[in-house]
């Protein structure tokens, strides 16, 4: 509420408080506030910020940050000219983007179809349980995932069993596999969590908009498309944005754990190469300058989807 | 409808703060591995010690290691790998430069020498009577780094005495004792005559006797232990194990086993077994933990590993199911090309000059440290750590052979007494061959007769059957064959620093892709194709130059002392 109060005077323009000693100790207790959280961002997100040097340098641990030689943009030029990182841009940016697209319709549509069930404790419960995955780490997941659909698996069984197929597949063995095998855990795994914010937006939709539609003659499905979805498009925008600077996010986990030799080529994003050649093979710089592009590519990709949003009227993130 | 909207804000702002307080926690969390630091306990100091190889911890309040704290005034806790390469967790703590008291870095010696975190030890050995005699002044000078300094000491391999060993600790080819039995112990010498056995024993006996079926023959390729599928054409030739390449002894010039001819016979042999569904077609997904899973489960007839990497996992399942009964032990056979001698075996104790024990930086007294190091050799100690405690662990009889009863040798292959006894520090220095005495091994498994004595049914019958007692005699044993070997500790340090330090990384990564794909092919000959194509454009001569570099040095390194 406090928020909405401090719109609403934004629109009138109250003319700005002048800074004074008198204000200032008025003001003292949230200032005081204020600097923790300015003291906190500056620490933990802003002086990390120096170790981007490491990047142009050819750092060695021994010397460190202070001694090591100076490259320029060697460090980038090797990045770029290495064919495994523009595959591995690829696979995060293919993965990212699966994974965005269907997460977030399934959270759509399962809130939706949640909020269509009249009986509350089967609402409840089915909510609950839809939950619980996010909870578990990627480790388990992943080996749930490699026991089911590993050649003795509940898969393999079920599909032999119905004359499906003849041989059992081995789904971590090829490539075109592995992409949905990851959305398919994504969607496993969070499709329940992210429902929560939807289903909460929801039931945040005026109760008489419903009687209106139904007395205009609206059925489920009409008031689904005419009240509900409009309803929580502010969100619906909101969380979009948000993701796609998380496009690439892809994941480092779920990759590192189900990929193999065989599929390494479809199977690797830019986290698992800044582990790769960052942390294994002890190039920081490389791993440093691979962090940036990413950071510098998600900064890039927000503020478009931030600027499309602001064109179309729609709520935006700043 | 206007205030709850804002509320479904609030909560998007929620969950994002929360989501990026997830993000943020992940970089801090690699000081676990550090724990305390010579914290006072009584008078006995604590240091801290950590290895990347994978390891069970013990209890804290395991019975031998306090006597050996009472004894030496000091307590080791030791961390182990999980879930993580060698290479990822000593970056990880290069990356955050804080360092347990002792480390062994494996594969990641290089990036902890390159980083600074070691102490040199050549200053302090002269004091320390054990460590000194530890090696040879020829061997101390073979770990010297290029900067003159001595910075690890490597805990294995190391011979006193008489050599007493039993087991086969490296690669061969393994077959299990029922398939053997059911051919009445046939003499297996060529390639093609284990895949016809194994073939022949799976057509015969297709389940095992409660009716799970038979794996014939699978692959371990995950990560680094894929060498269980690419590294099988230098034994085939008879080579022993150099690692990365083979070494004509004559000419002493290094030879790629990738693109040999046996190579291509070999992965050619597999590629038809695989469509035979002899391999199992689970092998090139498989986890480290699938594998032992399957291993210690039975089913599988033959497989080639190292010793080391499935004996004391699945070899003690196998014997706490009673599969032993079965006949489900595993017994190297020794499996060439064409039937020629192999050299797998090398007595002597081989010097693996390319990691081992180290002190880092953080530790706040290296003296104690090093003196520690130095009672863990001396003789009482070291029975402690591998025979255990007298009366309890072991008996000495009469002649003052020390030997186990029954029942003091299933103890000793039990998990929770192992945990809450049994302490061998294993990743520090240690000997094998014969004690002080003259008379018994330094460790249990080097004692002929009760090594004997504690094999398996089916072991002990397979061996009577070849007329061998040992799993060295089913091998034949040779000395090493020169100065240089072996080539894997020069090639396991490679770094991507040098030229043939990348195409050594290049060519794992096509060989990780390809090689199973070569054993999947329908068309053998166009994937062999491929592969070559890909792992000629890897500049492979690159890497074979510099370890043909490395083998010249060595060679002349060893020179200065003939």
């Amino acid at each position: 509420m406090s928020i909405e109060r401090t719109k609403s005077k934004q629109k009138v323009k109250e003319p700005k408080t002048k800074i004074t000693w008198k204000e200032i100790k008025r003001q003292k207790v949230l200032l005081f506030w204020a600097a923790i959280m300015v003291v906190y961002g500056v620490v933990f997100y802003y002086l990390p910020l120096a170790g981007w040097t490491m990047a142009f340098q050819n750092y060695k641990p021994r010397l460190g940050i202070f001694h090591s030689q100076f490259v320029g943009w060697d460090k980038f030029r090797t990045l770029f000219s290495d064919m495994t990182f523009i595959r591995v841009i690829r696979n995060t940016l293919a993965m990212g983007v699966i994974n965005l697209v269907v997460t977030f319709i399934t959270a759509i549509v399962f809130a939706i179809l949640l909020n269509e069930i009249k009986s509350k404790g089967g609402k409840k419960v089915v909510q609950t349980i839809s939950y619980l995955p996010h909870f578990l780490s990627w480790i388990i997941v992943t080996g749930i995932l490699h026991d089911m659909l590993s050649g003795g698996g509940i898969v393999n069984e079920l599909l032999l069993n119905f004359h499906i197929i003849s041989q059992p597949i081995n789904f971590f063995a090829h490539p075109g596999y592995f992409w949905p095998i990851v959305a398919f855990a994504n969607v496993w795994k969070e499709t329940g969590w992210n429902a929560i914010i939807y289903l909460a937006a929801i039931t945040s939709i005026d109760p008489s908009l419903y009687e209106a539609a139904a007395i205009d003659g609206a059925g489920r499905w009409a008031k689904i498309k005419h009240v509900t979805l409009p309803g929580i498009k502010p969100t619906i925008i909101i969380l979009l944005l948000m993701n796609v600077g998380n496009v690439l996010n892809a994941g480092f986990e779920v990759q590192y754990l189900l990929g193999n030799g065989l599929v390494q080529k479809v199977s690797q994003t830019i986290d698992i190469y800044v582990l790769k050649w960052g942390i294994s093979q002890g190039d920081f710089a490389i791993g440093t300058a691979a962090g940036i592009f990413k950071s510098f590519v998600s900064i890039i990709l927000i503020v478009i989807a931030n600027q499309i949003a602001k064109r179309n009227g729609e709520e935006q993130l700043f | 409808m206007k205030r709850k909207r804002m509320l479904s804000a609030l909560l998007v702002v929620a969950m994002a703060a929360t989501m990026f307080a997830g993000c943020g926690n992940k970089g801090g969390s690699n000081s676990s591995t550090q724990g305390g630091k010579a914290a006072n306990d009584g008078d006995i100091k604590e240091f801290t010690a950590f290895f990347a190889v994978p390891g069970s911890e013990i209890n804290d309040d395991n019975e031998v290691q306090q006597i050996i704290a009472e004894k030496t005034g000091v307590k080791v806790k030791e961390t182990w790998l999980t879930g993580q390469t060698a290479e990822e967790a000593i970056g990880t703590l290069v990356a955050g430069d804080e360092y347990p008291d002792f480390i062994c870095g494996g594969n990641g010696m290089p990036q902890l020498y390159d980083a600074g975190a070691l102490v040199a030890l050549d200053d302090y050995i002269d004091k320390y009577p054990n460590i000194k005699n530890y090696f040879t002044e020829q061997e101390w000078d073979q770990l010297r780094q290029d900067d003159g300094h001595i910075y690890w000491i490597p805990q294995f391999s190391n011979i006193k005495g008489e050599e007493k060993t039993c087991t086969h600790n490296d690669e061969a080819f393994w077959i299990q004792a029922r398939v053997l039995e059911w051919a009445n112990y046939p003499e297996i010498k060529t390639m093609d005559d284990y895949f016809k056995l194994i073939e022949d024993y799976n057509a015969a006996n297709p389940t095992m006797e409660d009716g799970t079926e038979n794996i014939p023959y699978t692959i371990l390729c995950e990560d680094w232990r894929y060498f269980c599928l690419e590294n099988a054409p230098q034994f085939l030739d008879g080579y022993p194990n150099d690692g990365s390449c083979m070494v004509d002894p004559d000419t002493l010039k290094v030879m790629d086993y990738n693109t040999s001819d046996t190579a291509v016979k070999y992965f050619k042999k597999l590629n038809e077994e695989y469509q035979k569904g002899i391999v199992d077609p689970e092998s090139f997904t498989q986890t480290y933990d699938e594998y032992i899973a399957k291993l210690s489960s039975g089913r599988v007839l033959g497989m080639i590993d190292q010793w080391w990497d499935f004996a004391f996992s699945a070899g003690d399942a196998i014997k706490s199911a009673g599969l032993d009964a079965q006949g489900c032990d595993y017994i190297p056979v020794p499996v060439t090309i064409d039937g020629r001698k192999n050299q797998w075996h090398n007595s002597g104790g081989v010097l693996n000059s390319g990691d081992g024990l180290a002190i880092t930086k953080d530790c706040d007294d290296v003296e104690a440290a090093l003196q520690f190091v130095d009672d863990l050799l001396s003789e009482e100690i070291h029975n402690l750590r591998f025979w255990g405690v007298e009366g309890e662990d072991y008996q000495v009889g009469d002649d003052g052979l020390f030997y186990r009863t029954k029942e003091q040798r299933a103890k000793a292959a039990e998990t929770d007494y192992k945990a809450s006894h049994a302490c061998s520090y294993s990743y520090f220095p240690q000997y094998d061959g014969t004690c002080d005495d003259g008379l018994n091994a330094t460790k249990p498994s080097g004692q002929a007769k009760e090594f004997f004595d504690g094999l398996n049914e089916d072991v002990k019958k397979a061996f009577q059957a070849y007329g061998v007692e040992t799993y060295v005699e089913m091998l034949g044993t040779n000395e090493a064959p020169g100065p240089w070997y072996p080539m894997w500790s020069f090639s396991n340090n490679f770094t991507t620093d040098t030229e043939g330090g990348m195409a050594w990384t290049k060519i794992g990564e096509v060989k990780h892709e390809q090689l199973p794909q070569v054993v999947m092919a329908k068309d053998f000959d166009s994937a062999w194709k491929t592969y070559m194509d890909a792992y000629n454009a890897c500049n492979p001569d690159a890497f074979l130059s510099e370890l043909q570099a490395e083998l010249d040095k060595r060679m002349k390194d060893a020179a200065k002392y003939e």
